[in-house]
Parts: structure tokens; sequence; C-alpha cells
């Protein structure tokens, strides 16, 4: 009886460790032979680098490389920060990421990403020259472009005819063409589609009179949204948030094409890919243009856009680069090109078209600006500062006061 | 000897996965909470040991007591108005014919079983500003101030919306538990009681609730934990709309510290004091339970 027992208790324990131990050995196992077969590829957004494109990708890495995979994933804009600071530092870290072009520092200044200096000439043609200098930290290239975008309006040709408007020419053209636009459609009808928490269309007002986010004075951040040029446009889209949109005012920059399709908008701003996601019925009245600056020409528009870096701890540094390869040479960059993504090497840019798109893109990239590049600006963008800010200032709340507190408020984010 | 070996052998890799998973993280997180751990450290840098400095931070900032006031604040509204419908409706189960109470039954466990984000996105479409049920019907119904009436731009409107999601997502848990103790209730006393002249109300406060308090209280213990540190609905509905900062409860203050702005050692000197907290809240209950549980 005791013996039975004493022997029953002994295979429990015997089980229970041997399982333990099993437990901890699968699990090493499958990280150090997942490492050199699989490339891994991060790409953000689920719809942003078009599946021709990682097609094309995926083939010509396998043909060239005997035996290996490439494993893209798409990462949700949402989530792709958090995601990326907790598995670059990993073993699990993917090898080549994409991250957006205001993000990089946040990357570049700590070492996150392998030096590409040296190897850069390999690549070829690169640009724009801000989104190298948003990849360069300490004077060492850490992140190559990957494709640029801009922001344009977008336009009901047959509401601008019934209201007898002509396309802007000067921003306060655009104010006031908006704000006829309502009173002319009435009820719920927005002239231009503004949600109030929309701050990357409504930073162009800021940029368009000279204003700015923040700047660098030295080693220090500092916040500009209250100088007299930011007030100036601040107050101007706080007039537009009033009189010219029915738009939410706590509204996101998600989808500014739905209203648009509902017929209950004449104008959104939004990046060039959200052509497409306008309904086919209203693709023939669609038309598009720069947003005119406060004199003349173009306004400083929020450049969107990605760069592309290799991770640190990626196991695959040669593979890696050969990926970077791919997607410099010019059948990538054509591709690219092709589906409207500003390329890298703009040789090509010409091949996103010439129709009234194409233009719009071109002439708003032209005098694109970006956020401060400072390694905490990510912080900034988790926490919504901006968000807030042209939140508040959409529900009516005074200009300068708003804007010196957040002006405050960036400087203690951006000096930690 | 080996009598008493056997059991402890069998609990040993029990105790051993339950060391790891939850011991490891609260014993790294209580280091954690005294060092300067930020995005530089999770890149490899070392970290350097601040002792008090991060919980000194944290309690000086107004930020900080504000989300607290707001999640006990949350925390009581909700825990009060579940348990009371929770409670109400078990009730109401006992008492109704059988395709009734199978119906209700089904409802709530298909309520209980849906994915939280699965739910939210419903829940967001029907409080949406522009297109939302609520407000058509409201309007439909004559309140003209409803259309397109924007559900999260205020914050104790926020909290509204949130409280109706959780509440609606926590009351079939309460519901089950109680009519499960319910069934435990002597019908001979109640009986007894009806026959003495008590109404409804005193059968249920005099025999029901001292029968049933025993679930009551445990229940009213989860409901607690829980709903101090909500995270998935708020943190959805901050994605949706209203203003981030002013809507933060403990749960996604949290998040937003560690995840969001990579100073997770500030993280985890508010993930103790929350912990802190919830022991605190929940001690008077404990120590009644274990007392009925002694007796």
């Amino acid at each position: 009886m005791k013996l039975r027992k004493l022997a029953a208790a002994a295979a429990a324990t015997a089980l229970g460790l041997g399982t333990l131990a099993a437990c901890g050995d699968d699990s090493g196992g499958g990280s150090s032979e997942g490492g050199s077969d699989t490339l891994t590829l991060w790409l953000a957004g689920k719809e942003d680098t078009p599946t021709d494109a990682t097609d094309w990708l995926k083939k010509e890495f396998e043909s060239q490389h005997d035996g290996k995979t490439l494993k893209i994933e798409r990462i949700d804009w949402g989530e792709l920060l958090t995601r990326l600071n907790t598995s670059l530092p990993s073993d699990k870290t993917p090898d080549v990421v994409e991250v957006g072009n205001t993000q990089a520092a946040s990357f570049t200044s700590i070492g996150a990403f392998t030096d590409l200096t040296d190897k850069a000439d390999e690549l070829g043609a690169m640009g724009p020259q801000s989104f190298v200098d948003a990849g360069t930290w300490d004077d060492k290239l850490f992140a190559v472009p990957y494709y640029w975008g801009s922001r344009y309006v977008f336009y009901s040709k047959s509401a601008f005819k019934d209201a007898g408007l002509e396309v802007p020419k000067t921003l306060a053209d655009f104010n006031a063409a908006a704000q006829q636009l309502k009173t002319d459609g009435g009820g719920d009808y927005s002239g231009f589609w503004l949600p109030g928490q929309d701050w990357r269309n409504g930073i162009s007002w800021v940029f368009a009179n000279g204003g700015d986010i923040a700047v660098q004075d030295g080693d220090k951040w500092v916040g500009k949204l209250s100088s007299a040029e930011s007030i100036k446009g601040l107050t101007e889209w706080q007039q537009l948030a009033e009189k010219a949109t029915t738009a939410p005012k706590d509204g996101k920059d998600e989808e500014p094409w739905t209203s648009f399709n509902n017929g209950e908008a004449a104008m959104f701003m939004a990046p060039s890919w959200a052509r497409w996601s306008v309904a086919e019925d209203k693709a023939d009245d669609l038309g598009a243009f720069a947003l005119p600056g406060a004199e003349s020409g173009a306004a400083p528009v929020f450049a969107g856009g990605s760069n592309l870096g290799i991770s640190a701890k990626s196991k695959n540094q040669d593979l890696a680069f050969d990926l970077l390869k791919l997607i410099y040479s010019d059948d990538y960059q054509q591709l690219l090109a092709k589906n409207g993504l500003g390329p890298a090497n703009d040789e090509f840019t010409s091949l996103m078209g010439d129709d009234e798109f194409a233009q719009a893109a071109i002439t708003a990239a032209s005098s694109s600006k970006l956020t401060p590049t400072s390694p905490e600006w990510s912080a900034v963008e988790t926490a919504s500062v901006m968000e807030e800010f042209f939140g508040a200032l959409a529900n009516g709340k005074d200009v300068a006061a708003t804007a010196k507190a957040t002006d405050a408020k960036l400087e203690e984010m951006l000096n930690k | 000897m080996t009598r008493k070996l056997g059991p402890y052998a069998m609990l040993l890799p029990a105790f051993a996965i339950l060391g790891v998973a939850l011991g490891y993280p609260l014993v790294r997180q209580l280091v954690m909470s005294f060092q300067e751990f930020g995005r530089a450290q999770q890149f490899g840098q070392p970290a350097p040991w601040v002792g008090l400095d991060n919980y000194r931070a944290l309690f000086t900032d107004s930020t900080m007591w504000g989300v607290v006031t707001r999640s006990l604040a949350f925390c009581a509204v909700n825990v009060v108005v579940t348990m009371l419908i929770g409670t109400a409706l078990a009730v109401l189960l006992k008492r109704v014919n059988r395709t009734a109470r199978l119906t209700l039954q089904i409802s709530m466990l298909l309520t209980w079983a849906m994915p939280v984000i699965a739910a939210m996105t419903s829940w967001q479409w029907l409080f949406d500003t522009r297109y939302g049920v609520i407000n058509w019907v409201l309007t439909k119904l004559g309140f003209e101030s409803f259309h397109h009436h924007n559900w999260l731009t205020e914050t104790w409107s926020f909290y509204f919306v949130a409280t109706v999601i959780v509440v609606w997502m926590s009351v079939p848990f309460v519901m089950f538990t109680v009519y499960a103790a319910l069934t435990q209730v002597s019908d001979d006393t109640l009986e007894a009681g009806q026959l003495d002249g008590a109404t409804a109300w005193q059968r249920f406060r005099h025999i029901v609730y001292p029968t049933i308090r025993p679930v009551l209280t445990i229940t009213m213990l989860l409901q607690i934990v829980w709903d101090l540190r909500v995270f998935a609905q708020i943190y959805y509905l901050q994605g949706v709309g209203g203003t981030p900062s002013k809507t933060h409860l403990l749960g996604t203050y949290i998040y937003t510290l560690g995840i969001g702005q990579n100073d997770y050692a500030m993280a985890s000197a508010l993930a103790m004091f929350v912990l802190v907290l919830t022991l605190v809240l929940t001690s008077y209950y404990v120590r009644s339970l274990l007392k009925e549980s002694d007796a």
C-alpha cells in the first residue's frame, strides 16, 4: 500500500517535471530554427502597399534566393509602434520593417536599426531629401525612404459648377468656397469635410501661413503653435470648423470619403490613395487640386510616406539588404509609381501619370513638411496631443490660450 | 511522511506554472517600478536604480489623481448597477415559465460569449454620430436635439456610453451565478413565510438574501476587481472619439504610460498602486468570505 502511494507520487513528480522541461525545450528549439530560412518583412497598413507590388517582391526574392521564403506581414498603423517597440529588441524580431517617416527618429536614435551609411550607394537614387534626413541620426543613415504620398483636396465637380465656383487659387478663396458650398447645400451638407481631431490635414493651415509645430533651438525643442503665424492659420481653420462643415467635432481622419460617397460633402482632403475609395458612381464627378497656398502656388502640406529599416537584431543582415536592393530596383519603383505611391527613385515620378490627380500629388509633394524629427515625437502621437488640440479648437476654445497650453505640453514631452 | 508527499507532488507542476506566469511578472514589475526604464532600456541600455522617484512623480501628478478618482467612481457605479440588474434578472429567471427562461438564458449566454471587440464595433455603430441607430430612434421619437448628437465629446456622456456597454457585458455572469445560488433557497421556508403573511419584498430580504449572501459577496468582489481595471472598452471608445486625456481610467492610463509613451517604470509603479488599491477595496469582502468558510 505504502509502496504504491510512493510510486504514484514519484510518477506524478517525474511527469510534471518532464512536461515542464519539454515545454522549455520546444520554445528554445523553435526560435533558432526559424531564423535563417525565412525573411520577415513588416509593411504598415492593410492596403497601403498594393498587392501587385508585394506579389512581385515575393516572387523575385524567392527566385533569386533558392530555399528561402519571404514572409510579408501587414500591420495596422494603429498597432505599428507598439508592436515594433516590443518585437525589435527581441529574438523574434522582423528583419525589414516599414515605419512612418515621422516615426523613424524614435528608432534610429536608439540603435534599433542597422547602420546603412556605407551601403546606401548600392541602392541608387534615393529621395526625397526630407525622408533621407528623417532616417538619419548622428550623421548615419539608418532608415531609407520607401515611398512618399502627398495629400490634396478631392472635390465634386458638379457641386462646384452648381455653386458657380472655380478651383480656388489662394487659401482665402478656398476658405470662402468651402463656406459657400455649405450654405448652398444646407442641412447636413459639408462644404469641406473637416473632422475636429483631424490634425494631419488641419496643420496645413498653420504651415500655409508660415507657422510650425515645433522647431529645434540648439538642444531644446521650442513649441511654435502659439506664434503669430500659427495662430493666424489656426483661427482660419477654426472658422472653417464652425462654418464649412458638419463633421463630428471629435472626428478623426479615418475614411474621409464616406460622406463624399453619400453625397453629403463637396470636398475632402486625403492622401493620394484615397482616390480608390471613392464610390464608383462618383468617380466621374471627382476632381483634385493641391491645397492652395496663402499667396500662390501650393500650401505646404503634411508629407505622408514611409521609410524602411533593417532590424539591428536580425540574423539575416545580408538577405535583408538584398530585399532592400530589390525594393530599389527599377521594376519595383515603377510598380509603386504606377499605383500612385511616390517612388524613392525620382526617375520614375512621371510614371505616376499626368492626369489631374497625379498633378495634384506632385504639386502638393513639392512643398511638403514633416513633423518635428524628435525621437519623442512618436510618444506625442500616441498621447493624441495634436488630436486633442485641434478637437479643442473645433469646439470653439480660445485659439491663443489653447495653443500656448499645447506648446507647453509639447515642450515637456519633446525635451524629455 | 509518504502520505503527505503525494498531494504536494501533484501540486508541484501547478505551483511551478503559477510561479512563472504570475510570480515572475509581479516581481519584475516591482523591481522595474524602482528603476528608470524607458525606450533606451527596452533596446538594451542598463536600467539605473532610482528608488522612490517614480512613486513620488506619480503621486504629485494631478492627472493621476484625476484618473484614480474617475476609476473609483466608474467602478462604484458599474458594480452597483450590474449587481442590481443581474440579481433582478436572476430573480426573474426563477419565476418565468420554461420558454421565457430558456430564451433569456440563451441570449445572456450569447452576450457573455461575444468577443469584446466584435461587441464594441456593434456598440460603436449604435452610438455613431451621423449614422447611429440610437440617434435615429431618438430623433424619430421626437427628441430633435439628438439629430447627429455626439455621445463621446462630453466626458460624462463618454462614461455613460462606457457604463452601458460594460454593464451589458457584465450582467450575464452575475445573473447566472446568482440564479444558481437562488436554486439553493429552500422552497419550504419561502412557503412558510408566505403563509405567515410576509410580502414578496420581506421574503426576499429575510429568507432569500441571507441564503445567497456568500454568492453575492463573491460576485461583487469579482466585479470590483474587473471594473476597477477595465481597459478594452475604454481604449476602444477613446479611439472612436472624445478627449483621451480627460477620459483615461487606470487601465488605459497604465497602457498609455507604458506601451504608449515607453515609460515602463512609471507604468509599473502605477500598476503596483492599482494592485494595492484593489487589495484594500476587496479586503473587507475577502475577510467576510474567510469568516463564512471558517464557520
